[in-house]
């Protein structure tokens, strides 16, 4: 007993010291420096001066973080529905036993594996083109001349078209997660629903939808989880209008021209801890929902 | 005869209701490979040619890519990549696999916290963990060195991997271990003799994941290695794209592109039955 006891303790260490130091840590400690004013991000606790609530209350007097904040929530609704959404439909259609449907499959995950930057500029640099890009030609050879002389990088439009391409390289991912869920249905209620001549969507509504809830559930959260730490795509896409709280806080620490504040560290660790405590919030909340209906995650 | 067109025709009647599934799928899948096709295309030819619609119309020009690659250090950006991905495979199945199997088999003092730590972990944000990381790494001046962020990549996969791990290990009969103590067989050597080989199937499936993920990880590298010779590929596509813009390089900036997709691509293509099996399994239970 006393042997085993070591054992686990040895099995242990390594990865509780490296979570202590990755996680424990740095998130008292970044909590910590959200009540304080920091100068920089290096600057010792010495140095540091309370401030209670001020950094937060000054991140909320921050008109750019103000906008970073609607951006990320119109990302997290908008492009929630139409990415969800997509992910469910293709889902759907790729379970049926479709001719090729693991192919299908495979190739609307693929740009999963892909860097976001990379997924970023082939958009940016190609599909919205305004020269030569996809959408142009494919508009302008079937004569419809206003969508093909529409701007898809106008400072109007760079929202819109980032969207469609952070809902393209997620789709797969959620639609995978969806498959799964679908799949653990047993096909027999699916055949009594036939006898009992069910359609398409009556089997979707009362069948499909209620089974998966608990699968729905996942994905929200991993949706929140994503949403928070969208990045590189705003970066690629660059502007206000894609500017999000992630650019915020990275530029209010690391150098930039746009940060009202950029001297004080302490501004940029309330907003870390405030997208933190949604994303901690979110997934609470639906994993006790889900584990309260009983549902097997 | 009969029996046959009744087939075709039951056939007909069950793929029917199928179409709009069908429209919308391959849709997707014209897009995708129009997208990619154009864009490989692209990459070959002049900035002249893209611009006046002729890809490739004066053959294929390689040299877009031997210049990304050298001239604007695309090749040391890749080779970087490799040097932080493939130890910090290695290092947190070493270290993550243990932990999975001792939170998974053992009810101990502590476990439950252990693994409720586990669960937050996997919800904490990078920018949550970022300002603390960067002054340890400054204030130890870690900074100019590869070993910063595999130890970063490493640490900060602990909870993904060992979760994961987790899950399937509970999935493993005890049966094994108990013939293994009946035996004789020790703690340690039980673990990677018996119990981490059975693991293999989950542990490919994840080290894959957690491959693909940090080759295309972007924000922590943006952080602690944005020094040219540090740089990883997402990093130095970045770089790469913005110095070519303002050149106006566009076959340059496309080869890139191409540079970037084109390894986690050819491993998908390679695996992607391990990828898809493996995210339908993970995916579920994330």
């Amino acid at each position: 007993m006393k042997q085993s006891k070591r054992a686990i303790f040895v099995f242990l260490a390594p990865a509780m010291l490296l979570f202590a130091l990755m996680f424990v840590y740095p998130v008292l400690r970044t909590a910590a420096m959200s009540l304080f004013n920091v100068k920089s991000v290096s600057s010792t606790v010495d140095t540091w001066t309370w401030a209670g609530f001020d950094n937060y209350i000054k991140l909320f007097n921050t008109p750019l973080f103000i906008t970073s904040i609607k951006n990320i929530c119109k990302i997290f609704v908008t492009s929630g529905i139409a990415c969800l959404g997509s992910a469910l439909i293709l889902a759907i259609i790729l379970t049926q036993g479709l001719v090729g449907q693991r192919f299908f499959r495979a190739i609307v995950y693929m740009p999963n594996v892909i860097a976001a930057v990379a997924v970023g500029y082939m958009w940016l640099l190609y599909v919205f083109n305004a020269k030569f890009g996809m959408l142009t030609t494919l508009f302008s050879s079937i004569g419809w001349t206003e969508m093909a002389n529409f701007k898809w990088l106008s400072a109007d439009n760079m929202f819109l078209s980032m969207s469609i391409a952070y809902c393209f390289s997620n789709a797969g991912y959620f639609m995978m997660t969806y498959i799964a869920g679908i799949e653990k249905i047993p096909a027999d209620y699916y055949e009594a629903a036939t006898i009992d001549g069910a359609n398409v969507f009556q089997k979707f509504l009362f069948i499909t939808l209620p089974l998966i809830k608990g699968v729905l559930g996942t994905s929200l959260v991993l949706w929140t989880s994503k949403t928070m730490g969208f990045f590189a795509l705003s970066q690629v896409f660059g502007g206000v209008s894609t500017y999000v709280p992630m650019m915020y806080a990275y530029d209010t620490l690391f150098g930039s021209e746009v940060s009202v504040d950029s001297t004080n560290a302490g501004v940029a660790a309330a907003a870390a801890c405030i997208m933190t405590t949604v994303v901690v919030i979110v997934s609470t909340i639906s994993r006790k929902s889900v584990k309260d209906e009983g549902y097997e995650l | 005869m009969m029996r046959k067109t009744n087939h075709i025709g039951h056939r007909l009647k069950k793929e029917a209701p199928r179409i709009p599934g069908y429209i919308v799928v391959l849709a997707w899948t014209a897009f995708v490979f129009c997208m990619f096709g154009w864009i490989i295309m692209a990459s070959l030819s002049t900035t002249k040619e893209i611009f006046t619609n002729n890809l490739l119309s004066s053959g294929a020009h390689v040299e877009n890519f031997t210049k990304a690659l050298f001239t604007n250090n695309m090749g040391l950006y890749l080779l970087n990549s490799v040097i932080y991905t493939v130890p910090y495979c290695i290092l947190i199945i070493i270290i993550a696999a243990p932990a999975a199997y001792c939170l998974s088999r053992f009810n101990f003092r502590g476990s439950g916290i252990i693994q409720a730590l586990i669960i937050l972990g996997l919800a904490i944000p990078n920018i949550m963990v970022v300002m603390p990381l960067f002054s340890i790494v400054n204030s130890l001046n870690l900074s100019g060195t590869h070993l910063t962020l595999i130890f970063i990549y490493t640490a900060g996969s602990v909870p993904y991997t060992t979760y994961y791990l987790m899950t399937f290990f509970k999935s493993i009969s005890t049966s094994f271990e108990e013939a293994a103590a009946i035996d004789g067989c020790g703690f340690f050597r039980c673990f990677w003799k018996i119990m981490f080989p059975l693991a293999r199937p989950a542990v490919m499936t994840v080290t894959i994941f957690n491959f693909i993920g940090k080759w295309n990880e972007y924000f922590m590298a943006l952080i602690f290695a944005n020094k040219s010779e540090l740089r990883p590929i997402g990093v130095g596509l970045y770089q790469v794209v913005t110095s070519m813009m303002n050149s106006g390089d566009w076959a340059g900036m496309f080869a890139s592109v191409v540079i970037v997709f084109v390894p986690t691509v050819i491993i998908y293509a390679l695996l992607s039955k391990h990828i898809i099996g493996g995210t339908t399994a993970g995916g579920v239970k994330g």
